[in-house]
């Protein structure tokens, strides 16, 4: 039943699903985030590079901004389908968005690499 | 949907479109500040990846960043910035919740809706105490 509205019949609910499942990745960083942070209080810029540093800790924000991407992405259209009703205003909106978030994925990648 | 909806309507029932007197049920504030805030949230993104940037740069941004964050202002924005992500957060767990079929009657839904509210206040004023 699940996996049935999953195929391509129903395009809608996949974006649906997308958005719960980022939303789970996003919240379950968020709790792990905040909980190192308490554990290893990191103070003073040395601790501070070095509590950054681990590599899964960099390949995990990655992934979880990838996440935060496409969620935003759902969100944003899904708000502008709502208030703005000019169409070829909406296009234009939504492809600036597109290629904001596309330029903080590339911004985050490189703040990363440069670790 | 929509427009066969306003077909059947009488077109004399009465309107109030008045935002002064207009009092929203908590499940539509809870509603309308997820949205509202998830569109903030978009909106700070360079803002954080800036910050993020700027403290991991060298020695001397990391401590311009700290003397920056000292000035109240700065702190009352820091402020201004979590709520909407504490509010986006919880929000958007209880959804989750009633996604999967959790606390749906509208009674429980009003409860969940106030704790997801005391929930912001409590999660803000714990970061506030923090930061000062």
């Amino acid at each position: 039943m699940l996996v049935d509205l999953l195929t391509k019949r129903y395009p809608g609910m996949r974006l649906w699903l997308t958005q719960r499942l980022t939303a789970l990745v996003m919240a379950g960083y968020i709790v792990l985030m905040v909980l190192l942070l308490l554990i290893q209080q990191p103070t003073g810029y040395a601790a501070w590079r070095a509590f950054v540093s681990p590599w899964w800790l960099r390949l995990a924000t990655m992934l979880v901004f990838i996440c935060l991407a496409m969620h935003a992405w759902l969100g944003i259209r899904d708000v502008m389908r709502d208030y703005v009703k000019n169409i070829i205003l909406r296009g234009y909106l939504q492809l600036l968005m597109e290629i904001l978030l596309a330029v903080y994925l590339v911004w985050l990648a490189l703040i990363l690499w440069n670790i | 949907m929509a427009s066969v909806m306003t077909k059947n309507r009488s077109p004399s029932r009465p309107k109030n479109l008045d935002l002064t007197t207009i009092r929203l049920p908590i499940n539509a504030i809870v509603s309308i500040f997820h949205r509202l805030s998830g569109v903030v949230l978009f909106l700070m993104l360079p803002v954080m990846l800036w910050i993020l940037q700027t403290s991991l740069r060298d020695e001397e941004n990391y401590l311009y960043l700290v003397s920056f964050g000292d000035a109240w202002w700065v702190k009352l924005s820091l402020i201004a910035l979590v709520i909407p992500l504490f509010h986006h957060f919880y929000a958007g767990l209880r959804h989750l919740g009633q996604d999967v079929h959790w606390m749906t009657t509208l009674q429980k839904a009003r409860f969940s809706g106030r704790v997801v509210l005391w929930l912001d206040v409590i999660s803000v004023l714990i970061f506030a105490i923090v930061i000062w």
